[in-house]
């Protein structure tokens, strides 16, 4: 039968022997980080946004990596899901987006009001830069991506939806702003691509005329008290341009 | 009760109550945060209101086997404990600093490292404290007339876990590193020391209230905590498969945090075989009902529900959803909190010198809070399983899904309300009591 003595060798064995190993282990895992982190990326402005992440407890509600509280989306691949321009915009008011659901918390580092401007600009851009970092850290495969709809060729869709009418068809300024949009439009919109948070915009333009779409963007609300469509604060000249692409989808 | 100083751990109980009933609040805000319900949010947004959650459980789990310890190393050691005024301002600077990082969470002064939220500043007051209750044991033990396993055991779980707090409060600019050695804290603890400190309580439980000889139970102590360091150290690698660690981690932890649930089990057993085994008759019953139930829900919670989601197969679905939540609550209930209510409920008696064993109250706190955790686990369940199929392999916008959820947010509620009950129970048969005082001084149980 066993005694106390070798219960007590099996206990300060195996503590010993599994400690060791995870020792060494993390010898050889903290040798192998700045490679798969891709140090050499981290720019005082990734730094910087790591920084904002930490102060604000954004993982108080969202994830990164996995890890963090689970009220908020998952964040390791949003730079690739929605890029910059998108980013740029949500971040400048969070509660703007999304309206009549879930809220961001309101802080103080992307206000322009409390913090200027320029520093809100900074913070902003190196966020998304600190996203833009994490995105590509080797994470064994994990993305923990939910699947947001096929990817959108802007310029196809507009080929295809011109192509009938030739007049109709897109200028390259036109297609200037409406790439820049695109990355926004298409966080919560597709062309054929389905419904996601927002409806398919296919045939959109058999469905409205330009002044219900044009008040849809500049006022929302005004149309559907609970939408959760943002107002982006267009100017005038956004609006029309993409008014005219809409109206070009058939 | 058998000695004077023993009594400074009712005090330390009582501080759980307080902070235990206090998280309970921060958890409601949160469950109906997730109903859809946020009208707090303006003032208590939900990352406050989870890193006071969190903490508050961390502070009050300390609390206890701060106030367990207190109550244990005397009459282990056999003398009074080494400074009384020491505990006092130690029980004091606990709740102080715990009180700070609670109102600072709330005004935006944290880290967002979960589990780890408070600020580095206070992380130092927190090693004081540490260090001034370690030093007023290893003083009792040191000038105590004998070391016992139990004592050793629980002191060296202590040590480590105060040792292994200093990791946690590095700083890195790269989230890779920050996120590994936030492990060694919360891991390593839970998963790791806590046991042995959890493995030296329930050892002196079931001394005192089955009777089975003191050197048959140590043996067996040594066994379980030797399969938890065995699978628990290098089952860290379960933390490590998608944070940015090279692959074998997946290897590794996968093996090793499957072994996890053999320490729980065997707690389990164990725990169970010595009240079998046991000819004595102790009037406390319900102390023991708690240390049975704990070995047990620490089976179910930390090694059951822990497995159900720890292959890495599984585990890149799972990882951060919901799932985690399942687990969490019912491994830290079932480990830690059901422990150290066990503990207060075997005190009390002692420490009041009210020998009341068959209140309706304690037999119902038991009983309510067990299935109301259950409730809330299924409800967690549903929600992470739900989250995991429609977000995850559906491919469904991560809000949609979430509300979604809503409805199942509203059974995680009701299911707390009930747990709520009991805790609320267990806290009226604690006030019931009244204040501790010498009337059992001298006597051994």
């Amino acid at each position: 039968m066993l005694t106390k003595s070798a219960a007590k060798a099996f206990f300060l064995g195996g503590t010993v022997i599994c400690a060791a190993a995870f020792v060494f282990l993390t010898v050889d895992t903290i040798a192998q980080f700045p490679d798969r982190s891709h140090e050499e990326n981290m720019t005082p402005e990734v730094i910087h946004g790591f920084e904002i992440w930490t102060e604000n407890n954004c993982m108080g509600c969202h994830t990164l990596m996995g890890e963090g509280a689970y009220y908020a989306p998952e964040l390791t691949q949003v730079f690739r899901r929605r890029g910059e321009a998108w980013m740029t915009e949500f971040l400048k008011d969070p509660q703007a987006f999304y309206p009549n659901r879930r809220k961001m918390v309101q802080y103080d580092f992307y206000d322009a009001k409390k913090v200027g401007k320029e520093e809100a600009a900074k913070n902003i851009a190196d966020t998304i830069a600190f996203f833009n970092w994490v995105g590509d850290i080797d994470l064994n495969g994990f993305t923990g991506d939910p699947n947001n709809g096929p990817e959108q060729d802007i310029e196809k869709a507009a080929a295809k939806a011109a192509a009938p009418t030739a007049a109709a068809s897109a200028s390259v300024d036109q297609l200037a702003t409406l790439r820049s949009l695109n990355a926004v439009c298409a966080g919560c919109h597709t062309i054929g691509g389905g419904a996601l948070v927002g409806p398919d915009l296919a045939g959109v333009a058999n469905r409205f005329d330009a002044k219900y779409l044009t008040k849809w963007i500049q006022e929302p609300s005004t149309i559907k008290a609970d939408t959760t469509m943002p107002n982006l604060g267009l100017g005038d000249a956004q609006v029309k341009e993409l008014v005219d692409f809409l109206l070009t989808l058939k | 009760m058998k000695y004077k100083s023993q009594k400074i751990a009712w005090y330390f109980f009582a501080a759980c109550m307080g902070l235990f009933l206090l998280q309970l609040v921060y958890g409601f805000i949160m469950g109906f945060a997730h109903m859809g319900m946020d009208g707090l949010h303006d003032i208590i947004p939900f990352n406050a209101a989870s890193a006071t959650h969190k903490n508050l459980l961390v502070v009050w789990l300390l609390a206890g086997f701060m106030g367990a310890a207190y109550w244990i190393i005397p009459e282990e050691s056999g003398r009074e404990l080494w400074s009384i005024k020491l505990a006092w301002v130690q029980l004091a600077s606990l709740l102080l600093v715990g009180v700070t990082a609670v109102i600072g969470f709330h005004l935006n002064w944290w880290e967002g490292r979960k589990f780890l939220e408070i600020p580095r500043e206070l992380d130092f007051l927190v090693v004081v404290n540490v260090l001034a209750f370690l030093f007023n044991l290893l003083m009792t033990i040191w000038k105590g007339k004998r070391i016992t396993t139990t004592a050793s055991v629980l002191f060296f779980g202590l040590l480590s876990a105060a040792l292994l707090y200093l990791p946690g409060m590095i700083t890195f600019d790269n989230i890779v590193f920050d996120s590994f050695f936030r492990w060694w804290v919360v891991h390593l603890w839970v998963e790791g020391v806590w046991e042995l400190i959890m493995g030296a309580i329930m050892s002196y439980l079931l001394i005192k209230l089955t009777g089975v000889d003191r050197e048959v139970i140590e043996k067996w102590l040594y066994i379980i905590v030797g399969f938890t360091f065995l699978s628990g150290i290098l089952g860290t690698g379960h933390h490590y498969y998608y944070t940015g660690a090279p692959g074998y981690w997946l290897m590794i932890g996968g093996i090793f945090s499957a072994l996890e649930p053999l320490a729980f089990l065997g707690m389990a057993m164990y725990a169970i075989a010595m009240a079998r085994k046991g000819g004595r008759k102790h009037p406390n019953k319900i102390a023991l009902t708690w240390t049975i139930g704990c070995a047990v829900m620490s089976f179910v919670g930390a090694g059951f529900l822990g497995f159900a989601h720890t292959l890495p197969s599984v585990n890149m679905y799972t990882h951060g959803t919901l799932i985690t939540g399942m687990h969490g609550h019912m491994a830290f209930w079932g480990a830690y909190a059901m422990l150290i209510l066990a503990m207060i409920a075997y005190v009390l008696p002692q420490v009041t010198g009210r020998k009341r064993y068959t209140d309706w109250k304690a037999e119902w706190a038991f009983w309510t809070s067990n299935i109301g955790m259950t409730g809330m686990v299924g409800a967690f369940a549903v929600m992470g399983v739900v989250q995991v199929y429609l977000e995850r392999k559906g491919g469904m916008d991560f809000l949609e899904v979430q509300e979604q959820l809503h409805v199942h947010a509203a059974g995680l509620v009701i299911a707390a309300a009930l747990f709520t009950m009991g805790i609320v129970l267990f806290f009226m048969n604690f006030c019931s009591y009244g204040m501790p005082n010498d009337e059992t001084l001298g006597q051994e149980d």
